[in-house]
This record gives structure tokens, sequence and C-alpha cells, in this order.
């Protein structure tokens, strides 16, 4: 536990960059909560248990940009609860308001939707989006065992990130 | 339209560079960002999109129980569909793999989980549970705290498996936290059935109970509904908790290890505890609940006073 050591690089970058950070969360669609989840970068910092970080700074942007990413999925969330709520309460008392079937296999079915949109763009695409993203291997490494360039590598990420973004937006019509 | 369209190239151009765990250029990134408030937005859309479908696991391409044939370019969506609707009817036949997988959060650390089904579970720090792809009607809470929001669906109640207990939903959003061999259960909307099959507890909004595996006595209570997953905002509250139970509670929370001494770890107390300030000093808990805290190395022991 680490609430209780002097304070790291980290927390030392974090005070030597404050309004760096600010600038990137309001940047990043903050707004007047910028400040607080500022805050909140500095918690994670401070409580969790990072080990040494070779550099800080991205690692603090990435803290807040991933704190940005987790916002933005839980109002996502939350307003998908609150169609669906609206939706149930339109239905007629005293009978089942369970989803349509058809909605229910295509929410229980989207990975294989994914997997079939990136399947479609060929098998090096799909197999370096899995590699990357699935796997966790670093850009660089991917193109290594690829045996492309790395910029082989990114524009076959933008192709895959394009289809999973136009599957899920179609999910989320239906 | 062709505006956008580019804003879309971007941001996940964007979404590609900042993804790689190498990525440094964020001042970059800020200058992207701050040139149009749109911007930001659009990027959450293409980072959630990737995460989440990273998150679904997804299945092996050309899966064998999907009766896809190489479909035309522009087309596969519809052939897609199809064949997923197809999939719906086979469904109800055949019987599908194990398709188990396990969702764990760090301490200090809060996860929300998506279900096919449209429900959703929140998980609080140190928890561990075990969720079924084929089948988002089933959980298993193996420990921790999770606040369970579930769509109700009158064929197919939603089920929780917590130690030696079964809760079933009747269309709900409650809480379970599984610590040791103590189960503790809140309903904040709708109804909750306790292992309707042994010994049946319903459970209305605000109520409370808690059991310990190998024992049939349900302790019973009420708590405010507002109270019932506050923890998701950063608050706990504890209602003649014993300090043992709420040391567990708050390391879990926040990721600082506390610990009960044992000459108070069975006294019990009540109190509602914001967890920011105890993220920035954990001695703050001693006044409010009448205790020491003081340091033994990486732990915080809270003692007599």
């Amino acid at each position: 536990m680490s609430s209780n050591r002097a304070p790291n690089g980290l927390e030392a970058a974090f005070l030597a960059n404050r309004e760096r950070l600010l600038r990137f969360l309001r940047a990043r669609g903050a707004g007047d909560a910028a400040e607080d989840l500022l805050h909140e970068v500095w918690l994670k910092i401070t409580t969790a248990a990072v080990g040494p970080v070779a550099a800080p700074m991205a690692y603090l942007y990435r803290t807040a940009d991933l704190l940005m990413i987790d916002r933005y999925r839980s109002e996502r969330q939350a307003r998908r609860r609150d169609k669906d709520w609206s939706e149930a309460a339109a239905t007629v008392p005293g009978v089942s308001d369970a989803p349509s079937g058809e909605r229910v296999l295509i929410a229980r079915d989207h990975a294989r939707l994914v997997a079939e949109a990136l399947d479609a763009l060929g098998p090096r695409p799909a197999a370096i989006f899995h590699r990357h993203r699935i796997d966790g291997v670093q850009q660089r490494q991917v193109a290594e065992e690829f045996g492309v360039s790395l910029s082989t590598v990114e524009s076959d990420l933008r192709r895959a990130y394009r289809a999973i973004l136009e599957v899920k937006e179609r999910i989320d019509e239906a | 339209m062709r505006q956008d369209e580019r804003m879309t190239d971007e941001a996940i151009a964007w979404a590609v560079r900042t993804g790689d765990p190498s990525f440094e250029d964020w001042d970059a990134f800020t200058a992207w960002l701050e040139a149009d408030p749109a911007h930001a937005r659009e990027y959450d859309r293409a980072v959630a999109a990737v995460m989440d479908a990273a998150e679904d696991g997804f299945v092996a391409p050309a899966n064998d129980d999907v009766p896809s044939e190489a479909p035309a370019r522009g087309g596969w969506r519809w052939l897609a569909l199809a064949a997923c609707i197809v999939l719906v009817v086979m469904l109800s036949f055949i019987q599908l793999r194990d398709a188990s997988y396990v969702v764990a959060t760090a301490a200090g650390e809060t996860r929300t989980v998506a279900l096919a089904d449209g429900s959703d579970v929140t998980l609080g720090g140190g928890a561990r549970i075990v969720l079924d792809r084929d089948d988002p009607r089933v959980a298993t809470l193996e420990r921790g705290r999770a606040l369970f929001s579930v769509r109700h669906h009158e064929a197919d109640p939603f089920v929780v498996r917590v130690g030696e207990q079964t809760l079933v939903d009747a269309g709900t959003v409650f809480d379970v936290v599984r610590a040791d061999t103590v189960t503790s259960v809140a309903v904040s909307e709708g109804v909750v059935l306790v292992n309707p099959e042994r010994k049946l507890a319903r459970l209305e909004p605000g109520d409370t109970l808690s059991v310990t595996d190998g024992s049939d006595a349900y302790r019973l209570g009420t708590a405010p509904v507002a109270r019932i997953g506050e923890w998701r905002d950063g608050r706990l509250t504890f209602d003649d908790a014993t300090l043992g139970e709420i040391a567990h509670e708050l390391s879990s929370s926040t990721g600082i290890a506390f610990s009960a001494a044992p000459a108070v770890a069975e006294r019990r107390v009540t109190g509602s505890v914001a967890l920011a300030p105890v993220e920035q000093n954990p001695q703050a808990i001693g006044p409010l609940f009448g205790v020491a805290v003081r340091r033994e190395g990486d732990s915080w022991i809270i003692d007599r006073p």
C-alpha cells in the first residue's frame, strides 16, 4: 500500500504539471468537473500500488484519459437504462415487458457481429486487432511479429476500429 | 456529413495512437481536442466501442454454430443479422459450450460490467464475479461488493449465487456483499427472493438481510433506499457492523490496508464514511467510530482510543 510513504516521482510530476493535466481534462470534455476529476487522478496515483513508472507524464495523461472514458461509458449505460425503463413503462400493465427476442438476440450476439465485421476486413487486420487489443501486445512488437511496418499496423487498426464502431452503432440503433 | 466523417476518421486515428502503451504525444492530442469541442465526444465514442468489443472477448470468426458463408462486401451486416435470427431459434435447442468468464477488481477499483440482456453489475474494490457469456441471467459473486441492476424477465429470472445462498430477482436493483462466509443483501428497487428453494425470504426496497454460510438464521434489517449502492459514489454506510467488517470493507474500497485490533474487532458501530477524505488521511475514521487509528508497517490498525 502506498498511501503512507513520501511523494514519489509520479506524485511530483503531478504536482509540477497540474495545470497541463487540468487543461487536458477540459479539452477532453470534463467542463466544470475538471477539478474534481483531477483530484480523482491524484487519488488514483496515491492510493493504487503503482510500480516505478518510466514516463510519469504519459502515465498521468493516460490515467486522466481513462477516467474520462469510464465517465463516458457509465453515462452511456445510464442513458440506455433510462431508455429501457421508459420503454418498459410504456407497455401494458400486467403484461410481461420482456424485451423482444430480436433485441436480446442482437445484444447477446454482438461479440459475434464484431468478429464477423473484423473478418470481413481480411485475416491480417483481424489478427492484428486481436494481438494488440485482446493480447495487449504493443503496436511496434505486433509489427515485428507480422513482418509489416508500424504504419501498416496503425492502418489495419484504424480499419478495425472503424468496423467495430459501425457494428456498435448499428446495435445501438436496433 | 463529410465533415463528420473526417472527424470520425481523426478520432479513430487518435484512438489507435493513444491505445498504444508507448504513446507519449499528449500535447498534440490535447491540441486536436481543443480545436473543436466535438472532438472529445467523437473520440469517446470510438474508444468506448473498441473497449466494449475487446471486453466482449469476441468469439473467433467463422464460428461453426453460425451458418455464415463468406459474405459479399457491404452485404455482410445483413447476412450477420440474418445469421443471428437463425441463431436465436437454434439457441433454444442446442447446448452451448461452457462460456463462463471471471471479472475481478483490484482494491480501490470500481467497474461496471454490462450484460448481454441489458442488465449490469457494478463491482466494488477487491471483488470477483463469475459470469456466463451464453447465459447473462446467472452470476456467481465469489467475494466483494456488487450492485446489480437487473432487467426483469418473467420467464427467465436473474439468479445470483453467493456462497451457499441463492438470490432470485424480480426486476430489481440490489446490492450484494460477500465477505468470508457472510452474505449481505440490500434491495433498492423491485423484489429479491432469497433462497426460494430452502428458506424463502422476500426482500422489498429498503430491506436488508445478512446470513452466514452453514446457518439459515437470517439477520433482517432496513436501510434508507437512497443509501443502497451509494458506495458507487464514494460513500460507505455501516449499520451495526463490526469494526472487523468495516476494516475489510474500507480496505477493498480504498486500496489502503486497514485491520481491526482483536480487542475491538467484534465491536459493533454505525456510521457513514465518505471515502475521499479517508484516502487522504486514514485516521479520519477515528472520531466517527470512536476509535484510534495507528500505522503499523504498511497497514492501519483500528484500535481502542
